[in-house]
């Protein structure tokens, strides 16, 4: 009976080819669309899983509860440390880390003390000999117990030590940061990669036995250290949290810089302490400022949810295609009542049909994984592989799918099964049931998403394409950055002179001020002279520059003049840019003086206002002086061949720093890379666009043919009667349009909302125009058109006579 | 007005070939009421389908006032079709959305006739088959008789030179059959052409024409000697 089940099911979705492959596909979409969801859920959910006392471990919060706001501090002072340590006999081990890129955490150039050749790393971080008891790596040389003890000592990863030391044992050899002769370090040991699914992402952990600095043991001033706990078995945290709160005088004080008095008394009473668990440090972080990077667990859920979604919907379509094409089985189930089958009977008939599907369905959507999971990773930023070496995969696929084709399958079988079968077999039975509206209901549903997330993705992209075709008041293009140009020292005007004389350098400026952002930055207090005491002091930037700085980014002077290396006092002499003379009220700004609390100078020009940070901010005011800082060479090329250009740059590179490697990027790209962010949502609409499209489409399409299923026999008879093919094709689009018509309503002031609210994060945006509207609302009915078209011609141009038969 | 000339209409599917039609000669002249008889499956349908431009012969000549149609497209069919011939079929296929009044209409709309005028014409054709108080309501509020005098009122009401009936009485009982073989009657008399299908030989009578197919062969004609020209 089983086998004959799968026989008779296999033979109708061969004889109705058209229904089932797009029956398969839709489900198949959606399926596709929950798995790759799901393997980035499982992703997201499965970081720090791989500490050995993991359930034990947790960082310290400091909240301050300020009534309508919880601060929320990662931080604290070194001496934490010990405190806790002596306080709480709950507490097993404490450890501590900082990344302070003030103290040489972050990254350095560093080479092995043998060897002459600096390169550049990342992922330096300071780590006490508690954290590593905390967190145990796997070593796999040298000992973990006191590897980090000694002074100048540093634990190397893996794949570092393979790097600087292929096919030895790095275990007491040195190696040097920066050249600097104060920065030697000893290699301890060497640690295994840290597990892409942690937090901790380090390859050099260097030692804290002294101090980030002598005294920073006893310094309560300062705020540097993250603070891990290992906590006894069975200590009960909610209790040990609220003991805590014996250290938040101490902490009051290292904040405000006192602990007595109503302020601190104050600020004591709204501090509380949170033990957060390290498996919660990736996801559970919001609003927390640290320095790791982080998931968050929204996402988690507005993903998780999308997810069910699709898989509702499309499952939901796939009831509507097999009810909609019921009456084609009407007289099979008529006649298997007769003879003697039970309703049961049919019912699973019906049902191995769907779960037939469904298997295949879930097949495709797989297939469909392997080839959309590269694109996936570059969307979601991840390395999501699907685990086909995981034993659960194939029974959880098979249970997944059994289960979907019940659900799907479950509703058009008891509704197929009921036909009675002497209504059947008189031919008077309705074809699919009448209410129309909950079908109408989900196409208009499914539209309203579609041209929703359709009309997002052109404000999205031509928000893109403003952001990186506007303005900025400075030429983005052709300027190769040269980074870690420090090192050269003295000769860095050497070798900014040895770059001038090729012929494809146009000019060359010496500043780590750029404007993009994540570079330098100095904000300062600013006054008219003379009006220190009376005004609010103006906070703007100041940055240091020398005299071709301006000519190199090709920013625009309005008033006055550049600097100019013939004239000496310029030393004393600043450019403001525009915005900055009008906060300052300055109307004549030439030759006016300006300062701060510990300089001042004459104003020698005014620049166009440029921007030097994000387009999602408002131009601020920007005092440009003579200065050095010469961590980037900016060298401004014109030239038909990049790559050759480079090359020569790199060779006079070579001739200054031999033992350097050169560190090089484009200004253009690094502007391109600040919204990297803005683009990649961009894509992710787009797809998400495509996907509801053709979901909705597969919506329309079981509602089209379940509303021709059901008037075959009106059209047959309006034929008759003299209506022509266009007659007809119209009545019947007329409705289907009327339901994408209606979608374009409500989608659109929803889509309106959503997109200016998400614009007013840009300072400098593009309009919601009605265009916008107009083209998605344009392709959602093409599409529509489409869908409809061919089912709607084949009725209308059937002949007559068919469909009247039935009756 | 109706002239066939070795009609033939044969059914192709994937492996059978059915013949339901083979080399009818038959010929109807204007004013004429012929009915036709035969057993289910002799192909009196097919040839109703063909009468009635709803289907192309598959060999044979068919002319229909005087034009041979046997070739024409679909569009130029429903051309001829909407402006000649009215259908009145056994199962009445009105359109349930529709009230009777625009169930009426219906072949006037097609036919791009004003608002106002199908106005009249509909107005004209319910009152002539009594069903004027009925205007507003939805064939399944209907009995039977009631449904295919809508029926026939809709089959009339664009005037044709020709009626096809199929078993028009078939779902009715005896006494709503007549009324509906009456109204045939009095239309033509009025001058309308009339070819029925009918099963039952009482009703068959009413023709001045009784036309006996089997098996897609007519095979006997007898005159009711009603029929003057």
């Amino acid at each position: 009976m089983f086998k004959n089940n799968f026989i008779i099911a296999w033979r109708n979705l061969a004889k109705q080819k058209m229904y089932s492959i797009i029956k398969i596909v839709g489900l198949a979409l959606g399926i596709a669309a929950c798995l790759l969801i799901a393997l980035f859920i499982k992703d997201e959910l499965g970081y720090d899983l791989h500490f050995k006392n993991g359930d034990r471990i947790y960082r310290v919060i400091l909240r301050i509860n300020d009534g309508d706001h919880i601060w929320q501090i990662s931080t604290f002072p070194a001496p934490v440390v010990s405190a806790i340590k002596s306080e709480f006999p709950e507490i097993e081990e404490v450890g501590r880390m900082t990344g302070l890129v003030y103290f040489g955490a972050g990254s350095n150039d560093i080479r092995r003390t043998d060897k002459p050749d600096n390169i550049f790393e990342e992922g330096f971080v300071y780590t006490s000999q508690g954290l590593l008891d905390i967190f145990q790596p796997q070593m796999i040389y040298g000992n973990l117990d006191h590897a980090l003890d000694g002074p100048e000592t540093m634990i190397i990863s893996k794949r570092k030590a393979d790097k600087f030391f292929p096919g030895e044992n790095p275990v007491g050899k040195t190696m040097i940061l920066n050249n600097d002769r104060k920065r030697i370090y000893t290699i301890s040991g060497v640690m295994e990669d840290p597990p892409r699914h942690s937090h901790f992402q380090y390859d050099f952990l260097m030692t804290l036995s002294e101090g980030l600095y002598p005294g920073e043991e006893t310094n309560w001033n300062s705020q540097s250290s993250t603070v891990y706990t290992l906590l006894h078995p069975g200590i009960d945290v909610a209790s040990l949290e609220t003991k805590f709160k014996k250290l938040a005088k101490k902490n009051a004080a290292s904040l405000i810089g006192k602990s007595e008095g109503p302020e601190a008394d104050d600020l004591i009473a709204k501090i509380t302490y949170r033990l957060q668990p390290i498996s919660d440090i990736y996801l559970k972080s919001e609003g927390i400022s640290d320095e790791f990077q982080h998931g968050d667990i929204r996402f988690v859920w507005l993903f998780g949810m999308i997810a069910i979604f699709i898989f509702i919907i499309a499952c939901i379509n796939f009831i509507n295609l097999s009810t909609a094409k019921s009456s084609k089985r009407a007289m099979e189930v008529g006649l298997r009542k007769t003879v003697g089958a039970s309703q049961k009977s049919l019912i699973n008939q019906f049902l191995a049909e769907s779960i037939l599907l469904s298997f295949l369905s879930f097949s495709l959507g797989v297939v469909l994984v392997m080839f959309l999971l590269p694109y996936f990773n570059i969307l979601s930023v991840k390395e999501l592989v699907f685990p086909w070496n995981e034993w659960w995969l194939l029974p959880l696929l098979a249970c997944a799918a059994t289960f979907t084709g019940i659900l799907a399958g479950l509703y058009p079988s008891f509704y197929i099964s009921s036909f009675e079968p002497i209504a059947v077999l008189k031919g008077s039975i309705k074809r699919g049931c009448k209410n129309a509206s909950l079908r109408n209901g989900l196409v208009i549903f499914q539209f309203s998403i579609s041209i929703i997330l359709i009309t997002s993705t052109l404000v999205i992209n031509n928000q893109v394409a403003y952001i990186l075709n506007k303005k900025l008041g400075f030429d983005k293009d052709e300027v190769l950055l040269i980074q870690g140009t420090k090192s050269l020292g003295d000769q860095v005007t050497s070798f900014k002179n040895e770059l001038l004389k090729l012929p494809d350098v146009k000019n060359v400026t010496v500043s780590d001020y750029l404007p993009v952002s994540e570079m330098k930055r100095n904000s300062c207090g600013f006054w008219n002279e003379g009006k220190q005491e009376v005004d609010e002091a103006y906070s703007a930037q100041l940055w240091g520059i020398d005299h071709d700085y301006i000519k190199t980014m090709g920013m625009n002077i309005v008033e006055g003049r550049d600097f100019s290396p013939e004239i000496a006092g310029d030393a004393e002499g600043c450019i403001i840019n525009k915005t900055m003379a009008r906060q300052l009220n300055l109307e004549n700004p030439l030759d006016q003086t300006i300062c701060t609390s510990f300089a001042s100078w004459h104003v020698i020009g005014v620049v166009e206002d440029f921007h030097f940070e994000s387009l999602k901010e408002n131009i601020g005011g920007m005092c440009l002086t003579l200065g050095k800082s010469p961590d980037i060479v900016s060298v401004k090329i014109h030239t038909k061949n990049m790559s050759r250009t480079v090359a020569s740059i790199t060779h006079v590179w070579k001739t200054i720093a031999p033992y350097q490697q050169i560190r090089y990027s484009f200004l253009d790209e690094r502007y391109t890379m600040m919204y990297d962010d803005v683009q990649r949502m961009g894509y992710i609409f787009n797809m998400f666009a495509m996907l509801a499209i053709i979901i909705a489409c597969l919506g329309l399409f079981a509602l089209s043919s379940f509303i021709i299923a059901q008037r075959t026999k009106e059209i047959g008879i309006r034929k008759v009667l003299g209506a022509s093919v266009l007659n007809i094709t119209f009545n019947l689009s007329k409705n289907f349009l009327t339901l994408v018509a209606l979608a374009n309503i409500i989608a659109c002031p929803i889509a309106y909302f959503f997109m200016n609210r998400w614009l007013q994060d840009f300072a400098y945006r593009i309009h919601v125009r009605s265009w916008m509207f107009i083209v998605s609302g344009g392709i959602v009915i093409l599409i529509a058109l489409l869908t409809i078209g061919l089912q709607t011609i084949r009725a209308a141009t059937a002949n007559p006579i068919e469909s009247l038969k039935y009756e | 007005m109706i002239k066939t000339e070795d009609l033939k209409k044969v059914y192709t599917t994937e492996e059978v070939e059915t013949t339901a039609l083979n080399n009818v000669n038959f010929e109807v002249r204007h004013g004429e009421f012929v009915s036709i008889m035969g057993p289910s499956g002799c192909g009196k349908s097919t040839l109703l389908n063909l009468i009635g431009l709803l289907d192309n012969p598959s060999d044979g000549r068919y002319y229909f006032l005087d034009h041979e149609v046997s070739r024409y497209s679909e569009r130029q069919r429903a051309n001829l079709r909407k402006h000649n011939i009215g259908f009145v079929f056994q199962s009445f296929n009105l359109i349930d959305e529709l009230t009777v009044f625009e169930n009426i209409e219906l072949p006037l709309l097609y036919q791009k006739v004003s608002s106002s005028e199908r106005k009249k014409r509909v107005t004209e054709v319910m009152e002539q088959m009594q069903i004027m108080h009925r205007k507003n309501h939805f064939p399944q509020q209907l009995s039977g008789g009631q449904q295919q005098r809508v029926a026939v009122g809709r089959a009339v009401v664009g005037s044709p030179r020709l009626i096809l009936a199929d078993e028009p009485t078939g779902n009715l009982d005896s006494s709503h059959g007549e009324e509906v073989m009456k109204m045939l009657l009095d239309l033509n008399e009025a001058g309308t052409t009339i070819i029925m299908v009918t099963h039952s030989p009482t009703y068959a009578e009413y023709g001045h024409r009784v036309v006996h197919l089997f098996d897609g062969h007519i095979v006997t004609e007898n005159l009711n000697g009603k029929f003057h020209v």
